[in-house]
């Protein structure tokens, strides 16, 4: 492993900014073939209509508000990583907060599309905001879908402003490393940096603010999506423990996220791996360790009160969800996100990197099933015995699911060439400085 | 007529020379110090005396707002387009909770970063910076160098290029 001074660390990330190789070009081919089979698909359903996705009666939410429920879920890592893990100084923050960052940012992208997508008429989307129109007819605020436009538009600007200022002392280190018209293009949004104690002093101020801000933020968002579901009085939904479990299971899915992406980039860019160390993705593993045991908890609860309270629908549900139709997706969920993460407390496991990909990739796979569970089952099996059915899918919401992760990665995959994809400020904040008396 | 700018600017390869330079420009009654640095380091905010930054206020300043025009907005809503649910009242307070939490968020976010984009223009143009091209083009100021840069008369610079070179500074320039 070579030493990592302050110099290194621009050297390395100014390396992987350089123009993309072959597998870049490949890898970006399959992501673009994937969106545009998922905008097909899209703009297939707007033309004929939901009945190209399996949305039926009753189960009138499915695949798009699990995918924005999923997605949004992923965007909680990085805000996560980036404000919660910074207040309490997580030494393991600073070489993947960054892309965590990003990842955030292009996973609200992502999930903001699907309330759209299942809107069908995705053109009347602007009727969600609250804007005076001549029959002075305002949006109904008791709504707890209401107050998630606000919550998703609020987590949305901020992610993004708290992206872009991570980025500025960063995007001025990159400008002072380039020449000709590269220098050129990132001195416009480096706005003049050059690290000055004013510039230092107010930015640094400013970025715990931007922390402490958005902490809340992370357990508001997901709790009042999780209100999505439990304001209702359907069984399976109406619950007290859901706020508290959608943001464990948020932090849960998303810590999975980070390990599936940051393990190829440290692959990707081989002077990453002596910044992106073994011991941050250990780190990133008992993140999940933790949260897979909240998770669990939360299932246990569930069928606990189910059984315990006496009330029938609760109790006929929670035995539809392992037992019914629906079975293979709920004990496919149990082993991904309870079985699965169980390996990590081995330190072997927790240090090998096929490992934690392919477990962090189960996880994921399971967070969707999850997901899944709450908003199709339920649905599926209420009240009234003549209206329970079960979901098709249909190839439409397939592809747009596939679609949006073609979205998401492109993004991505931009993102880690054309920005500083690890934080060169902060990296060089938490190293030893140089000093001439060592101490 | 442009302004002529006189002072000293000097780098440093180590931080605890640069934060020695600057707390003997501080002992000699130079206050007006600018330092570069590849990163924030407390170290050198103390020899600067620990200044304060004061977007705190404006963050503050914003979530009041926020809070406020997330109050104004519902209640105003809400009585002129009558919706009756449940028994629930037409104001209804506890739904003003989510709603004003994510607004004065939103807009406490929006003060901040204009607070930080005021104040830094502010203290910049109080300490004016060298003129010249090589400061201008100096780029290892967030690589891997310090640099202090002092504002004075012509008079103070011999006396300042000597406490620099008493710290070791790899390179000085003097402008006048």
């Amino acid at each position: 492993m070579s030493q990592i001074s302050y110099g290194s660390i621009n050297d390395h990330v100014v390396k992987s900014m350089e123009p993309p190789g072959r597998s870049w070009m490949v890898s970006m081919v399959l992501i673009l073939g994937a969106l545009s089979m998922g905008i097909f698909a899209w703009t297939y359903q707007i033309r004929h209509g939901l009945e190209w996705s399996g949305i039926n009666h009753p189960i009138a939410w499915g695949v798009y508000i699990t995918n924005f429920v999923f997605w949004i879920g992923i965007g909680h890592a990085g805000t996560l990583i980036s404000a919660i893990l910074y207040l309490v100084r997580a030494p393991f923050r600073n070489s993947i907060y960054r892309a965590s960052e990003a990842m955030t940012v292009f996973a609200v992208m992502t999930a903001g599309l699907f309330p759209i997508i299942h809107l069908g008429r995705a053109w009347l989307a602007y009727w969600m905001v609250p804007y005076p129109n001549q029959r002075e007819l305002w949006v109904n605020f008791k709504s707890p879908l209401i107050w998630d436009v606000f919550a998703i538009s609020t987590y949305m600007s901020v992610s993004i402003a708290f992206f872009i200022l991570g980025l500025i002392p960063d995007l001025a280190a990159v400008r002072d490393e380039s020449k000709g018209l590269k220098r050129f293009l990132y001195s416009i949004p480096s706005l003049g940096f050059r690290g000055t104690n004013h510039q230092w002093l107010h930015y640094m101020r400013g970025y715990l603010l931007f922390a402490a801000i958005a902490t809340p933020l992370v357990f508001s968002v997901h709790s009042i999506v999780s209100w999505d579901f439990a304001m209702s009085s359907i069984p399976g939904w109406h619950s007290t423990i859901f706020a508290p479990y959608f943001v464990a299971g948020a932090i849960f899915s998303g810590c999975a996220m980070v390990l599936t992406i940051m393990i190829p980039l440290r692959r990707a860019f081989p002077g990453f791996a002596d910044i992106i160390k073994i011991k941050d993705l250990e780190g990133m593993a008992k993140m999940i360790i933790f949260t897979s045991l909240i998770v669990t908890y939360a299932y246990a609860v569930e069928f606990f009160i189910a059984y315990y309270s006496g009330a029938k629908f609760e109790r006929a549900l929670f035995w539809f969800r392992p037992f019914g139709e629906m079975k293979p997706f709920f004990w496919l969920m149990v082993f991904c996100n309870c079985i699965v993460p169980v390996a990590l407390w081995w330190k072997k496991i927790r240090t090998s990197i096929p490992a934690l990909f392919i477990i962090s990739i189960l996880v994921n796979v399971g967070m969707w099933l999850e997901r899944f569970n709450i908003v199709a089952s339920s649905l599926a099996h209420d009240y009234v015995p003549f209206t329970w059915a079960n979901y098709q899918f249909e190839w439409a919401e397939i592809w747009i699911t596939i679609g949006s992760f073609g979205w998401f990665f492109m993004w991505f995959f931009i993102f880690v060439k054309v920005m500083p994809s690890i934080a060169v400020a902060e990296l060089k904040e938490k190293m030893i400085p140089p000093v001439r008396k060592k101490r | 007529m442009k302004k002529k700018y006189s002072g000293v600017w000097a780098t440093f390869e180590f931080l605890d020379d640069t934060c020695g330079a600057i707390k003997e420009l501080k002992k000699a009654g130079i206050n007006k110090i600018t330092t570069h640095a590849p990163c924030a380091r407390h170290e050198i905010m103390h020899a600067l005396g620990n200044p304060q930054s004061r977007v705190p206020f404006a963050t503050l300043a914003g979530a009041f707002i926020g809070f406020g025009l997330a109050v104004l907005i519902i209640v105003k809503m809400s009585l002129d387009w009558i919706l009756p649910v449940s028994e629930k009242p037409i104001v209804s307070v506890p739904i003003m909770g989510p709603i004003a939490f994510e607004l004065s968020v939103l807009i406490s976010i929006f003060f901040t970063i204009g607070a930080m984009i005021i104040f830094i223009v502010k203290d910049t143009r109080k300490q004016p910076l060298p003129k010249s091209d090589e400061y201008k083009q100096y780029n290892r100021f967030l690589r891997d160098r310090f640099g202090v840069v002092v504002t004075c008369k012509t008079d103070d610079l011999p006396r300042i290029e000597a406490i620099m070179k008493d710290y070791q500074a790899e390179e000085i320039y003097l402008e006048n």
